[in-house]
């Protein structure tokens, strides 16, 4: 394989798991990428892609836990994943600090997800020399 | 580094395109610049005198209406997709500019995006 210049990445997912393919593309080129020795800067989750940072996802045991394989790819490159927050609260995604605010019964943030704004986002395809999104593709 | 958020589903069915005009706000409220462009359906959020209130929504083209406040250089609309949809000047809401969306067009932007 050539040689290519190292890359650094931002991750945009869109799509939900279990309704879109969108979140497992992005875990597969995200290995890659990491395999290849390019670096992943942060994933930012918009849309319906926040249901990936569900803390509360049970899929039958005999499928792939998506939410859980990416907590996972996350934990162990250290890579910050930023679920937005107006799309976490729209679709009853919150950490503790939502809850209160909110004076909701539960929270469900999946770590080491965290909630932050479309901020993060800019900065990401600022600092990255590529931004990536993955769409649900309806 | 300047940016096209394109918006091309028909407002109130999806949330996809209200999460796109967020994406373009956001940007220009970090002093990056972005434009719009509507194509395919996506030109109906232009279409003037929209009334949501009937299913329980605000109307886009309110939203639409902060664009110049929060600094987005322009909002453009595919020209072939608005003769599709049977609009035009009369139609439309003010500060909309008819283009033709082609490859000469999306060259002009450093980053181009969708919301979903």
């Amino acid at each position: 394989m050539a040689e290519t210049a190292s890359e650094s990445f931002t991750l945009v997912i869109t799509g939900a798991p279990y309704s879109s393919q969108a979140p497992q593309t992005a875990l597969g080129f995200a290995q890659a990428a990491v395999d290849a020795g390019h670096r992943i800067d942060r994933v930012f989750l918009y849309g319906d892609g926040v249901h990936l940072a569900s803390a509360l996802s049970a899929p039958p045991s005999d499928e792939t836990h998506w939410p859980e394989a990416w907590s996972q790819f996350l934990t162990e490159h250290s890579i910050p994943g930023v679920a937005c927050i107006a799309s976490a609260l729209r679709r009853g995604l919150v950490n503790e600090t939502e809850q209160k605010r909110y004076e909701l019964p539960a929270s469900n943030l999946r770590a080491p997800f965290e909630i932050a704004g479309l901020g993060e986002w800019v900065e990401g395809r600022i600092k990255s020399t590529r931004t990536l999104y993955f769409h649900a593709g309806d | 580094m300047s940016t096209l958020i394109m918006i091309d589903q028909a407002p109130y069915g999806t949330w996809s395109g209200r999460e796109a005009l967020d994406m373009a706000f956001s940007l220009a409220a970090f002093d990056q610049a972005a434009s719009l462009l509507f194509t395919g359906a996506g030109v109906n959020w232009l279409k003037k005198g929209q009334e949501a209130g009937g299913i329980g929504q605000k109307s886009v083209d309110k939203n639409l209406a902060a664009a110049p406040i929060f600094g987005i250089e322009a909002i453009l609309a595919d020209r072939a997709a608005c003769r599709t949809y049977g609009l035009d000047e009369n139609s439309l809401i003010g500060g909309v500019t008819q283009v033709d969306a082609d490859a000469a067009l999306l060259a002009a932007y450093d980053h181009t995006a969708f919301a979903g």
